[in-house]
């Protein structure tokens, strides 16, 4: 049987692996080694890429460039916000919506209805809306809350911009995560509760996030890979204006204010990219798993 | 005794208050509809001129002009645009499903050091972000003469195969040998064996690969914006983008901009309300594992 299986592994495995090796793997290694060399995109400034290796001198000007540096925290402070705004809201609409019992199927709909649009179309329309629309609510005559009028022309209010958005976009999507793992919740640790006679808050602590761990590690690891990459919301709502450029955009825009275009600068930063995702997500998964075991 | 006094509706987990669920569906009738603002706000919007955007930009139209929708539809060449986001993501897709489920059904079948090596490979693949791989696959493909609308598909292909195998692996891995084994005593080929028996058991992760593919396969801007530029055949979200960036950053013209974002945006969304069972499902299923 086994001998039937090892038969057939290279010529149904191939495609796949294939296109895994052209598109990801070779381009990937390829990155890595051009980020230790002078790459101009279409040429090499010593002629070929072994002869244009300029050692770790991409990396030590990456980290000298302000704004390489203050693209790295706002992403940072973007992620940190993000990931904790979509978490809790997608919890509370999953809470709500189990303790509502039968006839929610309407609102999961609607609340799920934004992630299927895509990050520039939704920029669009919260820029006029943090533009006009806020500036209208909030400004002078209005509410008079300053720090939510003209949110995209300001590098930190433009963070809490983006956060409330990408909230808005994606709390639907964790909402569906929480609901099928409270679903998974068995009814007679519940029950066991009240026997016990515990309050509705005990309950939620010692049963309900305990048991929603293996929910929450997905949660986060989504959360945190989409915040860390974010870019189309990025380029809609103020295209890198006013020191707003996340890492995914400031990666785009190197090789574009550099002339000749600088690619192997560029690639440095998406290499430093890679490992602070990597990094990030590894040690997110590692504590939560370990929370699950412990849970 | 306890168990005498304890309500009959036990089994629910919470202890219900009088008037807590009609506060509850207050609370959340209230976030659906700041939930669908942005996208009924966009759409009024797009019915009226720019003086009346900008100036009463909460208000109704005062009388329902088709008149920047379809201006704007054919601005963003809607038709053609459709057409080839729609081509790009049926094809890219297919080739996502077809290479996945055979790949992780040879590595769930072939549990050797070097399939679970593999497969470790592909999975970490996730974490890679597309910007530190873009520039040198831009590069490649482009000296194969591949960087147009076949070589886009074929890129999809690559990025949406680790998650795929991820979904797949993990599916796959409970579907019975035994059933293999009696179909393969039947003298079934392996074409068979696969789209008879396996494909058909594994269909609710296909949902899944589908679902989540297409979605960011439809919306992408990135990669198309980097492999087509501002070609004569776009996608619809980069007609979008070049529309509105050739209209100038500061000098919005709303009036072309909101019926343009609302016409890219109605496929999916007639899709998702037809489709919304499988929407759930998937998403449901691809967070289960």
């Amino acid at each position: 049987m086994s001998g039937y299986y090892k038969k057939w592994f290279w010529p149904l495995a191939l495609p796949g692996l294939i296109l895994f090796a052209a598109v990801v793997l070779v381009p990937f290694l390829i990155g890595l080694f051009y980020s230790f060399t002078a790459w101009r995109g279409t040429y090499f400034v010593g002629g070929s890429a072994w002869s244009s290796f300029v050692g770790l001198e991409n990396y030590a000007r990456i980290f000298q460039s302000r704004q390489f540096l203050h693209s790295l925290v706002y992403t940072l402070q973007f992620t940190a916000m993000a990931v904790i705004s979509i978490s809790v809201a997608g919890l509370l609409l999953a809470l709500m919506l189990d303790y509502a019992g039968k006839r929610v199927a309407l609102f999961r709909t609607i609340f799920f209805l934004p992630n299927l649009l895509g990050g520039l179309a939704l920029g669009f329309i919260w820029q006029f809306i943090y533009q006009n629309v806020f500036n209208r609510i909030f400004g002078e005559g209005g509410l008079n809350i300053e720090f939510l009028t003209n949110m995209t022309q300001d590098s930190t209010k433009n963070l809490f911009a983006l956060v409330i958005m990408v909230t808005w976009q994606m709390a639907g999507y964790m909402m569906i995560i929480f609901i099928a793992g409270l679903n998974n919740i068995p009814r007679d640790l519940y029950e066991a509760g009240s026997l016990d006679g515990v309050n509705m808050w005990t309950k939620f602590r010692y049963i309900t996030l305990p048991m929603l761990m293996p929910s929450i590690t997905i949660v986060l690891f989504l959360t945190l890979a989409s915040s860390l990459k974010l870019l189309d919301q990025n380029v809609a709502l103020t295209n890198g204006s006013f020191n707003t450029s996340m890492l995914s955009l400031q990666i785009l825009r190197t090789v574009r204010y550099t002339q000749p275009p600088d690619y192997g600068q560029a690639q440095a930063q998406a290499v430093v990219f890679f490992i602070l995702v990597a990094i990030i997500g590894l040690i997110q998964v590692y504590i939560t798993k370990k929370k699950e075991v412990d849970a | 005794m306890i168990r005498a006094a304890s309500s009959p509706d036990v089994h629910k987990r919470s202890v219900r208050m009088p008037g807590g669920r009609i506060a509850v569906y207050a609370v959340l009738t209230l976030i659906a509809l700041g939930t669908l603002f942005p996208l009924l706000f966009l759409s009024i919007n797009s019915f009226k001129d720019q003086g009346a955007i900008v100036a009463e930009p909460m208000a109704l139209p005062k009388d329902w002009s088709f008149v920047y929708i379809s201006e704007a539809l054919s601005q963003i060449n809607f038709g053609q645009a459709a057409f080839i986001t729609a081509g790009i993501t049926i094809l890219s897709v297919g080739l996502i499903v077809f290479c996945s489920s055979l790949l992780s059904w040879m590595l769930v079948r072939n549990n050797s050091t070097s399939s679970r090596g593999l497969l470790l490979v592909l999975t970490a693949a996730m974490l890679v972000p597309f910007q530190s791989l873009m520039y040198p696959l831009i590069h490649q493909f482009e000296s194969f003469g591949l960087k147009n609308l076949p070589g886009l598909i074929l890129m999809y292909g690559g990025f949406g195969l680790g998650m795929s195998v991820f979904l797949y692996h993990g599916f796959m891995r409970s579907v019975p040998l035994a059933l293999e084994e009696a179909a393969l005593i039947d003298g079934a080929s392996i074409g068979s064996l696969f789209f008879r028996i396996v494909f058909p058991l594994v269909q609710p992760i296909t949902v899944t690969v589908i679902i989540l593919n297409s979605l960011w396969i439809w919306n992408d801007y990135l990669l198309p914006f980097l492999v087509l530029g501002n070609a004569e055949h776009k996608t619809l979200t980069l007609e979008l983008y070049y529309a509105k960036m050739l209209a100038g950053q500061f000098s919005n013209p709303w009036e072309l901009i909101f019926p343009a974002v609302l016409g890219s945006i109605i496929p999916i969304v007639v899709l998702y309300v037809f489709l919304q069972k499988y929407f759930i499902k998937g998403v449901t299923e691809g967070a289960v594992k």
